[in-house]
């Protein structure tokens, strides 16, 4: 059973998603603070993490950035702020994906499932990619920078084999979300936020990337 | 006739004034040098008369006096000629014709009744003066006095007071002009700066100065465009407040609605029924709030990048289970359109789940493209609009009239007015007519899509 951490200040909500997701066939636990949201998830890692961005005392970005310290949990804002500053802040914090609330349950519950499928194995015999100094090991589930691991989110790695998969081709924003997140339409800016968080972690030089490369209007792509 | 401006009235008022004023002091000044100079010549004009007069009396004091000898004998220079009338005869100097013709019957008279007279008269079309004076009884003697030079003179004076007055008036208008540049020129700041802050600069401000005439304009100015900017700011915090505080529960509601929904089959048929309408006017009033929200924000600056409209306008039919070869994009114009993303997304969305809602659904949904304009069309085959409802439909709060007949309708009301909202955001106007073969065709033109 998959187990969802929602940490959330409003008792009712937090008790409706709690009752909800149940239905929906996850395990589910409450926090009311960011703090007790981080200690609950220390001791007893749950397989996604649902945040709240207004919580009294630590807020929900600084939520994001800690909980993204120990490790790659996928991390769904759910919050009724949908100013383009937040949004882009905490996906920038470390979220994977952001939803506005009111949110219907059976749209959580596919964010969730999408945020969890691992990297499709690819068709390509050779188990490493190399681009560069850049290696993605899509089975390994690792990608190293001159010999070095890099430590990337899940969303980040997919979003890295999916592009390494068509390297060389442009794949449109669009054409990410539906893949990477499983939107059928979505917000662009989720990519550009992960493809910024990529690059500072694979490309030498973030600000004038070498292979995670822009095509004005028409998408990323990567490049050897 | 348009009305002159403000600076071009007041330069013709100075342009007329100093004209009224040069001019009359022109006119004053030339009758006045005209007077003085004509009353200078007569008096000289009459004193060598009188002085002439004197030396034929004389000369006519002899027995048998050759009349003409006499009056050669004057020393008259070039401009005087004298005359004489004795008896019935007249003697001049030379054979002066028209002289004689030149001194009027009544004038004549008065000389051989003694008295001496003086007039002005013109002689072969020459301004001349005329003196008579009584010698004898039967002799009168007349002198006829040029007054060419003093004509040309006048005549040089008055073109000279004209083009004074003339540039007096000139100058009037130039006056003016500068003077209203620089009384303007507050005005001109007042104008810049409220045109910067309709453009959504809030921080433009009069720069402060310490003219007393002025400080009342620029702190007042300033002053309402603080309490503006900081009514506008309450405004949208208090928006963004009330978006927060309304989504909140809808959350709790929405995932409530959901356990029960879940549960349906082991409720009774009441409660079911019950569970369902709560249900279903959760999901009106989330998208109630989400429309408010859009629209208190609508008027937020917008955003333009290019889009790919087309693909925009095939997302919206897919999310809506239509097929997206409604979409048809007009093969001239670009493929990108300069538009705000976000807002025509929601115009292809509201306009189709328009089309949905009252007409069945959209049968075409075309894109073109003139002269920089992006056009966006939406074609049902429904009812179609009244032309009195055409207007009103873009208004918020208004449904279809068979929508509210059914008592029914599942829209906000407030769709179209987004729709407008967006239009007018893009500087564009959102409209909808008749389609040809039946229905509605709503139309939305979004003017500098082309960079």
């Amino acid at each position: 059973m998959t187990g969802v951490l929602v940490i959330e200040d409003d008792d009712r909500i937090r008790l409706a998603l709690l009752l909800a997701l149940e239905d929906e066939g996850y395990r589910v636990r409450g926090a009311g603070t960011a703090e007790e949201g981080l200690l609950m998830q220390r001791r007893e890692p749950a397989d996604n993490v649902l945040v709240d961005l207004m919580l009294p005392g630590l807020d929900g970005f600084e939520c994001i950035r800690r909980l993204r310290r120990d490790d790659d949990v996928p991390i769904v804002v759910v919050s009724a702020r949908d100013d383009t500053h937040d949004i882009v802040a905490a996906l920038e914090a470390g979220a994977d994906d952001y939803v506005v609330k009111p949110v219907a349950i059976k749209e959580l519950s596919a964010r969730l499932r999408a945020l969890r499928r691992r990297a499709r194995a690819t068709h390509d015999p050779v188990q490493v990619l190399t681009f560069g100094r850049l290696e993605i090991s899509p089975d390994a589930g690792e990608v190293r920078r001159a010999g070095r691991p890099v430590p990337v989110t899940r969303t980040e790695f997919r979003l890295l084999c999916e592009l390494a998969e068509h390297a060389g081709r442009v794949l449109s924003r669009q054409q990410l979300l539906q893949r990477v997140w499983g939107y059928d339409t979505g917000d662009e800016r989720l990519v550009d936020v992960h493809v910024g968080r990529l690059r500072q972690k694979i490309e030498d030089d973030p600000g004038n990337p070498r292979h995670l490369v822009t095509l004005r209007g028409l998408g990323y792509k990567l490049t050897r | 006739m348009r009305r002159l401006g403000l600076r071009a009235r007041v330069s013709a008022g100075f342009a007329i004034g100093a004209l009224l004023l040069s001019a009359s002091m022109a006119l004053v000044s030339y009758e006045l040098t005209r007077r003085s100079l004509l009353d200078e010549r007569e008096r000289t004009a009459v004193r060598a008369a009188y002085f002439d007069a004197a030396v034929v009396r004389t000369g006519l004091d002899t027995e048998a006096p050759d009349v003409v000898e006499v009056l050669r004998s004057l020393d008259t220079g070039g401009n005087r000629r004298p005359l004489l009338h004795r008896g019935d005869d007249w003697y001049g100097r030379t054979a002066d014709t028209g002289l004689t013709a030149a001194i009027p019957v009544e004038l004549q008279r008065l000389v051989r009744d003694g008295e001496p007279a003086v007039q002005r008269v013109r002689v072969n079309g020459q301004p001349t003066l005329l003196v008579g004076l009584p010698l004898a009884p039967s002799t009168s003697y007349y002198e006829l006095t040029s007054l060419r030079e003093l004509d040309q003179t006048l005549r040089v004076l008055a073109l000279a007071l004209t083009a004074v007055a003339i540039v007096v008036a000139g100058s009037g208008a130039a006056l003016g002009w500068y003077a209203t540049r620089h009384s303007l020129r507050p005005l001109t700041a007042v104008a810049d700066a409220a045109q910067e802050i309709a453009a959504g600069n809030f921080s433009a401000r009069l720069a402060t100065t310490t003219d007393p005439d002025l400080t009342r304009l620029s702190t007042s100015f300033n002053h309402m465009v603080d309490q503006l900017s900081q009514r506008i700011e309450r405004d949208r915090r208090f928006a963004a407040d009330v978006s927060h505080e309304l989504r909140s529960p809808l959350q709790t509601l929405s995932a409530a609605a959901s356990v029960l929904a879940r549960r349906r089959d082991h409720l009774d048929e009441r409660t079911a029924t019950a569970a369902g309408l709560v249900a279903d006017e959760i999901t009106r009033f989330e998208q109630l709030v989400n429309d408010l929200i859009q629209l208190a924000r609508g008027d937020q600056p917008i955003d333009r990048a290019p889009v790919d409209v087309a693909a925009l306008a095939r997302r919206a039919c897919q999310a809506r289970g239509l097929p997206d070869t409604l979409v048809r994009a007009d093969r001239g114009g670009a493929d990108r359109w300069l538009v705000d993303e976000r807002r025509v997304e929601q115009i292809l969305a509201n306009l189709v789940d328009n089309a949905i809602r009252h007409a069945g659904g959209p049968v075409a949904v075309r894109l073109s493209q003139r002269d920089g304009t992006g056009v966006v069309e939406v074609d049902d085959e429904g009812p179609g609009v009244p032309p009195r409802d055409r207007e009103a439909i873009f208004d918020r709060f208004v449904r279809g009239r068979a929508a509210h007949s059914r008592a029914g309708g599942d829209g906000t009301g407030l769709g179209l007015a987004i729709v407008a909202q967006h239009a007018a955001a893009h500087r564009g106007r959102a409209g909808v007519g008749d389609r040809p073969g039946g229905g509605a065709r709503f139309r939305v033109e979004l003017p500098g899509v082309l960079p």
